[in-house]
């Protein structure tokens, strides 16, 4: 069965400023990366990943984002995620980096390694927390967070920040 | 199998076929500018060169290793060198490109070839 081929790439978004948090927003990130590729792939770059190039998913409190492209070119995406330095929004510039975190075929599989570092981080949290205050909170999320299967497309578990 | 046989495996030759064993791919190629403007320096054309791979292929496009072996400034022609996996990234970036200096250009591919004699003789220019 002939059916086109994506990957999705799952991306996490550093920064240093705590502003840059809230003006994490879908199309913001896609300009940025666009860009990127443009100044690193040029305009056939831009062209070839751009067919079907969306951000299927923006998490702003943990900063993961999910890219999808085309599979014939998603080594042009990943090469360029390195050269996108600042997000811009509402005429304010943030310097930021993008980790690439995982590469899958599909979202399930994607969701599925995101369950599984969000609690590996929830655990590595915990390790450095230092007030009791936080300690207490993460625990109770911790504790408090299960994996029900919904009919829904999203099943991941919440983060309260 | 008697001896004949053995004789013949033995004297049987051995081809071997390289596919794309080439390390440089070498162009000819002649820049046309229409207007009767002043005419590119052997750097200015290089820099045209390296412009028109970064406009299409971007940054990792404009480092490819392209060589200017020879260039001639009054017919504007000149032998290229690059290596043979952007051969079809510079074709293409030098198909493409329109402008040099806001005058219109274009540039036109002779011969192209993985060896440099090969590029000495042209049989459309033959004259018998």
């Amino acid at each position: 069965m002939v059916r086109f081929k994506n990957r999705d790439d799952d991306c996490e978004v550093i920064s240093e400023d705590p502003r840059c948090r809230q003006c994490i927003e879908d199309r913001a990130l896609g300009l940025a990366i666009r860009d990127a590729i443009t100044r690193v792939h040029g305009d056939y770059g831009l062209a070839c990943c751009s067919i079907s190039f969306t951000v299927k998913y923006l998490n702003a409190y943990t900063g993961t984002v999910l890219l999808r492209c085309r599979k014939d070119s998603y080594r042009l995406l990943c090469s360029a995620l390195p050269f996108v330095r600042s997000l811009e929004s509402r005429a304010q510039r943030y310097p930021c980096f993008l980790n690439t975190l995982h590469v899958g075929g599909t979202i399930r599989t994607c969701q599925k390694f995101l369950i599984q570092y969000n609690t590996t981080q929830l655990l590595r949290l915990l390790q450095n927390c230092t007030n009791e205050e936080e300690r207490q909170c993460i625990q109770k999320s911790l504790l408090s967070c299960s994996l029900t299967e919904e009919p829904s497309p999203s099943g991941d578990e919440e983060e309260d920040d | 199998r008697g001896p004949a046989g053995r004789a013949m495996a033995a004297a049987a030759f051995e081809r071997r076929v390289l596919r794309r064993a080439a390390e440089h791919h070498y162009l000819r190629v002649r820049l046309e500018l229409p207007d009767g403007g002043a005419r590119p320096n052997a750097a200015q054309f290089k820099q045209l060169v390296v412009t028109a791979l970064k406009e299409l292929h971007g940054e990792v496009g404009a480092a490819l290793p392209v060589d200017v072996l020879t260039y001639e400034e009054k017919t504007l022609s000149a032998i290229l060198r690059v290596i043979s996996s952007g051969f079809v990234k510079l074709w293409s970036a030098l198909t493409l490109l329109g402008f040099y200096q806001n005058r219109r250009c274009a540039f036109r591919v002779l011969q192209t070839s993985p060896f440099l004699l090969a590029l000495s003789g042209n049989s459309r220019e033959l004259v018998l």
